[in-house]
């Protein structure tokens, strides 16, 4: 049996893959803050065909592993489109499109949530469509939906573990590694597991944090 | 005087409900106008066609000689000659008191911050909101208040004309008073404005002409002393359902 | 064509194993799930806490850590698991913590009326628990389960990791022989989403048949 201090000096090793797995998840949840928002917009004020076209996208998105998405991607989707991205590349592309299948929602529910008297009360003070998504509608959504985007981010943390299948250099791969040169599995990857329980409450908190000082004077908690 | 606003055969239909059957109506400046009518007549859906809010599927409709209806119409534009005070209020929730009139004048009219918040604070003494909360949200507003707070809201963007969608049906009998007072007090002063409201000691104090609309047309329409000389039976039944309510909520 | 009827076959095989671990860890992380739920609300200080750890735990680690922790750790304190059972144990553990979530929010929309009602029958806080409010916060559970269940199946392909031969298994022992990525991944991605719009209707089925005896109809508002 391996000492378990021979784990100790992989420690700084393990925690530098937390950068990695930050990219991964910041990189994931932007791309699919975007195309999420995009995707909502859209199914609340866009015409029926493009709807129909998205939801294939969504409903792609949704019931396909994560692991199938990844080795899709990397091995066949981008190479026959010419681009040469690496694991990392790739890992952030398939999160963040992923996401955004799901970030949709959430930004539709939050739309839906504002009601329509509002769009109405916009339009009659002479407001554009445009103008009333962005002055009127958006604010509200984007705030209500920062708990579910909170959610989101501990999802797509976890998700994140995923793209060692690629070998991205994240915590977990580490792990992996180092499990196999010290002997030991049990220390490791508690470790891996405890680091990302941290980095889920960090995470949780600041979204919470940001909730707080975003909510509306008066309105009530639950808003939806 | 010149017509405001002018709406001639207005139809609308939803599914096999139809709401609007050749509605007509004419508002001239400086007119007070109170539309009546059972629930059901139409009198909501005929005045969101006015500007607009709700397209009418056959009709004409002129706000200040340019036709809306048109599909060439700059409706954003014209809607801007109408403000618009709904049943519900329909604040802006994440907007201060202040937040929803300046909204309008600072995105759509291109005012400076500094003259809408000017304005903003004149609108809002004219509806009687006190400095005190022109900084609360509409969440922590008194229904009365909210109404009076949209009131402002769409009073600040200068229209020719104000229409008043049954503003104080969402309203706690005791807070509708400061909410009437409000439009009566505008209506005095010269401001174009056309009414629908169960209220009818209202309409009989402070409308120039009455509107009877039933099953989605205007029926007849006259002077407060012209209701009981009413030619249309039709007319006359309303109006006898109705005269039962007829006590001064203003007094 | 060689190549399809090697590659047909062995996944299908495939998707056998991947049908076996779902239908096995599904059971037993509902059965999990709704134990913990109940534990956390009438589990009293001790009990309550440790189902509240336990479900805070499970549903802090990504499953893929749980996996290994299982599969690679467990030896270490003289647990020897197969793949399979490793992946079972895991799946049940992950999803069972996370059903443990919806169940007990679904206990506690149940009104307190109800409570006093059995209680005022002569009904002990154990009937009271299964014979009332069970009964219906499963109904009510219901869509947040059988999300959960979809999940499991995506889910189970991480199962490759610890060398179960599964459908994303012998797809990407597959690709490391064959140049054909393209039409392995998408056929596997086809039969995934088949598998899910699938469950999903079975679930939609079901939730159809149970919901209307249950009086929380906010689910079908909208």
């Amino acid at each position: 049996m391996p000492s378990i201090y021979s784990f100790f000096r992989y420690i700084p090793f393990v925690v530098e893959g937390t950068l990695w797995t930050i990219s991964l998840v910041l990189g994931g949840l932007v791309i699919g803050f975007f195309i999420g928002l995009s995707l909502a917009l859209v199914q609340s004020f866009g015409g029926e065909r493009l709807k129909k076209m998205l939801n294939i996208y969504i409903w792609f998105f949704r019931g396909t592993p994560l692991l199938v998405l990844l080795s899709l991607f990397y091995w066949a989707v981008f190479p026959s489109l010419g681009l040469e991205l690496s694991p990392l590349e790739t890992s952030i592309a398939v999160l963040g499109m992923r996401s955004g299948a799901y970030q949709s929602q959430i930004f539709k529910d939050s739309i839906n949530s504002v009601d329509y008297g509002q769009i109405l009360a916009a339009r009659s003070i002479g407001m554009s469509n445009r103008k009333l998504i962005s002055y009127i509608v958006l604010p509200q959504a984007l705030r209500i939906s920062i708990p579910a985007w909170s959610n989101e981010y501990a999802v797509i943390l976890k998700d994140s573990a995923i793209c060692f299948a690629l070998g991205v250099m994240e915590i977990l791969t580490r792990v992996r590694y180092v499990s196999t040169a010290t002997g030991l599995a049990l220390l490791p990857y508690l470790f891996a597991g405890v680091l990302f329980f941290i980095l889920t409450f960090a995470g949780t908190g600041v979204m919470d944090f940001v909730y707080r000082r975003a909510k509306i004077p008066g309105m009530l908690e639950g808003l939806r | 005087m010149k017509v405001v606003i002018k709406a001639e055969n207005v139809w609308k239909k939803y599914g096999s409900t139809i709401a609007l059957r050749g509605a007509s109506l004419e508002l001239r400046e400086g007119e007070t106008k109170v539309i009546i009518g059972p629930s059901g007549a139409g009198k909501s859906t005929f005045l969101k066609c006015l500007n607009l809010l709700i397209r009418p599927d056959e009709g004409r409709i002129c706000i200040d000689g340019e036709e809306i209806t048109s599909l060439k119409a700059d409706i954003i534009r014209l809607r801007q000659k109408i403000g618009f005070v709904f049943q519900e209020f329909n604040l802006f929730h994440h907007l201060t008191a202040v937040g929803n009139i300046t909204i309008g004048l600072t995105k759509v009219k291109g005012m400076s911050k500094e003259d809408a918040l000017e304005k903003a604070k004149r609108v809002l003494k004219m509806v009687h909101i006190g400095e005190d909360l022109w900084n609360k949200y509409p969440a922590q507003l008194s229904g009365g208040q909210k109404q009076r707070v949209a009131i402002a809201r769409a009073l600040a963007m200068d229209p020719l004309v104000m229409l008043y969608d049954e503003p104080t049906s969402a309203l706690d009998p005791g807070l509708s008073s400061e909410v009437l007072l409000v439009i009566k007090d505008l209506s005095e002063r010269g401001i174009t404005s056309l009414v629908v409201t169960h209220e009818m000691g209202f309409a009989y104090e402070v409308a120039d002409t009455i509107a009877i609309m039933n099953n989605g047309r205007i029926i007849e329409e006259g002077s407060p002393e012209e209701m009981e000389y009413m030619k249309t039976k039709e007319a006359r039944n309303i109006l006898n359902r109705w005269n039962g309510m007829k006590n001064g909520v203003l007094a | 064509m060689g190549f399809w009827l090697e590659f047909i076959p062995s996944l299908f095989m495939g998707l056998l194993t991947t049908f076996e671990l779902v239908a096995i860890s599904a059971p037993l992380g509902v059965t999990l799930g709704v134990a913990l739920g109940t534990a956390r609300v009438y589990g009293g200080k001790v009990l309550g806490s440790i189902a509240r750890a336990f479900s805070a735990l499970f549903r802090g680690f990504p499953l893929i850590v749980t996996l290994f922790l299982v599969f690679f750790g467990l030896p270490e304190l003289g647990i020897y698991l197969s793949p399979i059972i490793s992946a079972i144990l895991s799946f049940s553990l992950c999803s069972g913590a996370y059903i443990s979530e919806y169940v007990r929010g679904a206990i506690l929309s149940v009104d307190e009326g109800q409570s006093l009602a059995a209680e005022s029958i002569g009904m002990s806080k154990l009937q009271e628990v299964l014979y009332i409010v069970l009964p219906q916060a499963i109904r009510r559970a219901i869509l947040g389960i059988s999300n959960e269940i979809v999940y499991m199946i995506q889910y189970s392909s991480l199962a490759f990791a610890i060398g179960v031969q599964e459908m994303y298994s012998v797809a990407r022992t597959y690709n490391s022989l064959y140049f054909k990525s393209f039409e392995i991944f998408s056929l596997l991605a086809v039969i995934y989403l088949a598998i899910t719009a699938l469950v999903t209707l079975i679930f939609r089925k079901l939730r159809k048949r149970i919901e209307p005896y249950s009086d929380s109809k906010a689910e079908f508002i909208e």
